[in-house]
């Protein structure tokens, strides 16, 4: 047998304390110094702070000004722990005298005191001392002092700096030869668009004004006129269609990304967010950084270019005139600064009550069975009302921003046109300037307003965009709570001992619901996990196939920390058949060779002989190529299992998990996927949650969780034997509910 | 024997507290002395004062206090100054600001507890409104705030609230 050399990945021990010491305090200290840190909170209660110091010999804990607070002999201390309450916790030693609370300090160093309730305890037994790992000190950002995530060295906030445009424009890169293309219409079109002006000017000036104007000029001058208008309709056209397929490229390539970013993420992130949620958040985050793309970014270029053009060509015109008609600029530009941010955040503002509305109405159809059941609609109907009233509120006010900005623009840019008459008109009369020149001069103010009035437009485009930006680049930039090992071990094929080594998890840190589990299974063994629901049996699970990392604590794998086995190795090495079986959209066939697409027909048949699965798809009128998942053929919930221990089979996995595979299905189809489920976990190490307890007793072991915790090991009889055990208890209670049962059913 | 399915609701003669000399909450439930007790919100968010489960340092409930007014004046200060403790959600006394730099919202508020200062990446996971104009604010680490009414508050933090909730 190939042996797997046990290689333990020690986890990197900090050198320094959470804090150091200062040293007035450091002095008074007897014995080493084995740990210290300053809390967050006062003994009060109250936002402040508190010294706390371990030796070899003693604890002791000091208020701000440095006097001491409480001070206890290692010998005084029989064991210690960290009590959690909501949103922080304490530190308590149970001395001879009865518990007493050290510290008290706010969910944020939940982990670091963790640390030094065990490292506490140990001197108190005379046990080994703990390790402070890098896990036990939430790690913070050098420059801004930001936490960071676990696992990474980059502070995502200081990275964000680096402007979310140039991250975005970093996308149009592989599409620069046709963005040069397209800049360089833009230029042309640009400056072309100057021409008819000035050829009106001409109009004017020589020829209607002239004397002895000739008709062939006019005529002329009309052509050419005629001639750069469809220059320019050809060039926009050409122009526009560009921008337009560089944008649908890069959004591809951005939809690519989140979504694969989305696939990385660790179970942890699904679970604290609805994911009806994402569908519409990255739906619409995309679309609205391709409007960006395709018509904002060529749009602003555009129209700045225009900008600088036309003061060029006015300043030729007339430069006196010019400077007068330029007064309001800056009157624009200036309000249009202090507007920015305030838009911006409304606009955040009405994203986030369409994206509530989005939320309610997917929570709501995803859920409609229950509400009819109950004939809730009125309800959700009046719930629905409430959001959409905040979302017609908050856009009343987002747009009664926008109505104001229009009007105050126009009357800024009349403004200058008057003063451009006023100065222009008198020029005129007395003969300093032909009339021709005013008329230009109108018209190019005309056009220099636009993109200033539009300014705003700008500013709903850019600013929409980077939020949205932010939000797809959060998504990108979010580290997996489950990092993949750097070197991982190279585990070839296993043998299937597992190990749980003191592992405690909380989906939420500070609240534990499996804590300080050790547990050593046999490769092949067969272990039932037993509990209450809520125990923890489906959170051990989880933790086994990685799902999530332990918060303290290592589980192991023929001797080698699963931390430092490359998620690919593992879950090669993992199998599992879960309570609720999801099949993918496609064939029956390819449902069952998910983990191995390149399974033989005869593999696949095999694979579902075994799982009591074949009979009833040749059966279907397309058998093995029946479509399943979503739009397809309703398979019953015993034929889905039956499905999905196929593909467990078919995997052929080293380790076997089974999460109460038989639940809501009648006898005849129990026993069929419990006979499927005997055939599959020989040779395999495997686990298995059942409600009903009847289906583990061919389990080699029972596993009682009670809140967390291993309470009884043991096989089914040694632990019936028990009087007052856990086990005995959930026996009995079940045997007095299918006696109910019984009664109900004759 | 009381039905172990049933409630226990703790009467005044049933439950007294007080603060050990280690700083525990300690007490006598029904004639019986417990040298360390722990008090839970049964409905933290709707009733911070009432229905307060009692429970054993193994965290066996002992029984229900109603409403904490009900009981003797020394036990009912001490299990509030304990709920206090225990649940740790400052009071937002006054938002001196909200700010949006390089990726992450920053709050820096006063709260009943003192000043503190709050980091979000986004307004939408981090911001809760449970029902009413009760705000309830979640940092990055897991630090909770609370603000009961945001209309109570002075106009000074009302505007910084108003642009981003």
């Amino acid at each position: 047998m190939g042996e797997v050399k046990p290689q333990y990945v020690p986890r990197k021990a900090t050198p320094a304390m959470p804090n150091a010491l200062p040293n007035p305090l450091r002095e008074r200290i007897r014995g080493e110094l084995l740990f210290c840190a300053k809390t967050d909170l006062g003994s009060d209660g109250r936002f402040g702070g508190q010294w706390m110091a371990v030796t070899d010999r003693e604890v002791r804990v000091w208020q701000e000004d440095g006097t001491q607070a409480r001070g206890l002999s290692v010998t005084e201390i029989k064991d210690a722990r960290a009590a959690a309450g909501i949103g922080g916790g304490m530190l308590v030693a149970d001395a001879n005298e009865g518990p007493v609370v050290l510290v008290r300090y706010t969910a944020e160093q939940t982990p670091i005191f963790g640390f030094a309730a065990k490292l506490l305890a140990a001197l108190a037994k005379g046990e080994e001392r703990p390790v402070l790992s890098e896990r036990d000190v939430p790690p913070r950002c050098a420059t801004c002092g930001h936490p960071l995530a676990e696992g990474s060295r980059v502070c995502p906030f200081c990275l964000n700096k680096g402007k979310a445009v140039s991250r975005m424009l970093k996308y149009a890169l592989p599409y620069r030869l046709p963005l040069i293309a397209a800049a360089g219409l833009l230029v042309l079109t640009t400056l072309i668009e100057l021409v008819p002006p000035y050829l009106t000017k001409l109009i004017i000036d020589d020829v209607l004004a002239a004397e002895g104007g000739k008709g062939s000029v006019l005529l002329a001058i009309l052509l050419g006129l005629g001639a750069t208008t469809l220059l320019m309709t050809f060039m926009s056209t050409v122009r526009g269609y560009i921008g337009m397929w560089v944008g649908t490229k890069v959004m591809g390539d951005i939809r690519r990304d989140v979504f694969g970013a989305l696939m990385k993420l660790s179970l942890a992130y699904f679970d604290r967010r609805q994911t009806s949620q994402f569908i519409g958040r990255v739906n619409s985050d995309a679309e609205s950084m391709r409007q960006f793309m395709t018509d904002g970014v060529v749009y602003v270029l555009g129209e700045s270019l225009r900008v600088v053009f036309i003061f060029i060509v006015m300043c030729a015109l007339d430069w006196q005139l010019s400077l007068l008609a330029l007064l309001p600029v800056p009157v624009i530009v200036a309000v249009s600064m202090t507007l920015w941010p305030k838009i911006s955040r409304r606009m955040y503002q009405q994203w986030r009550s369409i994206y509530r509305l989005n939320t309610l109405v997917g929570e709501s159809l995803q859920g409609i069975r229950v509400v009819k059941a109950f004939g809730r609609e009125p309800e959700e109907v009046s719930r629905y009302d409430g959001v959409n009233a905040d979302v017609v509120r908050v856009n009343l006010r987002t747009e009664r921003l926008w109505q104001i900005i229009f009007p105050a623009f126009g009357f800024i840019a009349g403004l200058g046109t008057l003063l451009i008459w006023y100065a222009g008109g008198f020029k005129v009369l007395r003969g300093e300037l032909e009339l021709g020149v005013v008329l230009a001069m109108i018209a190019y103010l005309g056009m220099l307003f636009r993109p200033l009035q539009s300014v705003s437009q700008m500013i709903n485009w850019v600013s929409s965009a980077i939020v949205s930006a932010h939000r797809v680049f959060e998504i990108l930039d979010t580290p997996s709570e489950v990092p993949d090992a750097r070197d991982p071990a190279p585990i070839g094929s296993l043998k299937g001992d597992v190990e749980f080594r003191g592992v405690t998890y909380g989906y939420e840190k500070h609240h534990p619901v499996i804590k300080g589990v050790d547990l050593r299974v046999r490769a092949g063994e067969m272990i039932g996990l037993v509990g209450h629901s809520g125990a923890g049996k489906s959170t051990f699970i989880n933790l086994l196939c990685r799902f999530y990392d332990t918060d303290e604590g290592d589980i192991l794998i023929d001797g080698v920390p699963i931390r430092g086995i490359g998620q690919s190795d593992l879950r090669r090495q993992i199998g599992v058949v879960l309570q609720e079986t999801f099949l993918f959209d496609g064939t029956i066939a390819e449902n069952i060779a998910y983990s191995k697409p390149d399974a033989t027909p005869e593999e696949i048949m095999r694979a579902a002989k075994i799982a009591n699965a074949h009979d009833f798809i040749v059966r279907l009128p397309d058998g093995y190529d029946t479509k399943v998942g979503e739009r397809g053929h309703k398979l019953s919930g015993g034929e889905k299992q039956r499905v999905a221990i196929a593909r467990a089979i078919i995997h052929d996995p080293r380790i076997l998990i089974l999460d109460e595979a038989t639940a809501s299905v009648d006898t005849e189809t129990e026993r069929q996927i419990q006979e499927a489920i005997s055939r599959l976990v020989q040779g395999r190490t495997t686990f298995a949650i059942a409600h009903r307890l009847s289906t583990l007793r061919n389990a080699d072991r029972l596993v009682v969780l009670d809140r967390g915790r291993i309470v009884e090991v043991g096989t089914h009889e040694e632990l019936l034997a028990k009087e007052d055990g856990v086990y005995r208890k959930l026996v009995d209670a079940q045997t007095e509910l299918s006696k109910i049962k019984g009664v109900e059913g004759g | 024997m009381t039905d172990r399915y049933d409630i226990r609701m703790l009467g005044p003669d049933d439950l007294y507290v007080s603060r050990g000399k280690g700083g525990v909450l300690q007490g006598v439930v029904d004639g019986r002395p417990y040298e360390e007790l722990v008090a839970y919100r049964a409905f933290p968010f709707r009733f911070a004062t009432e229905y307060i489960s009692i429970r054993d340092a193994k965290d066996e409930e002992l029984g229900i206090v109603r409403d904490i007014a009900e009981l003797n004046e020394e036990s009912a200060a001490e299990l509030a100054r304990e709920l206090e403790l225990r649940y740790f959600l400052p009071k937002v006394t006054r938002v001196d600001s909200v700010k949006f730099k390089s990726g992450l919202w920053v709050w820096e508020l006063q709260t009943h507890l003192g000043p503190t200062s709050l980091a979000m990446r986004n307004l939408h996971d981090h911001v809760q409104a449970p029902g009413g104009s009760r705000i309830v604010l979640v940092d990055l680490s897991g630090k909770r705030c609370e603000i009961p009414d945001w209309r109570e508050l002075d106009a000074h933090s009302r505007r910084q609230l108003e642009e981003v909730i």
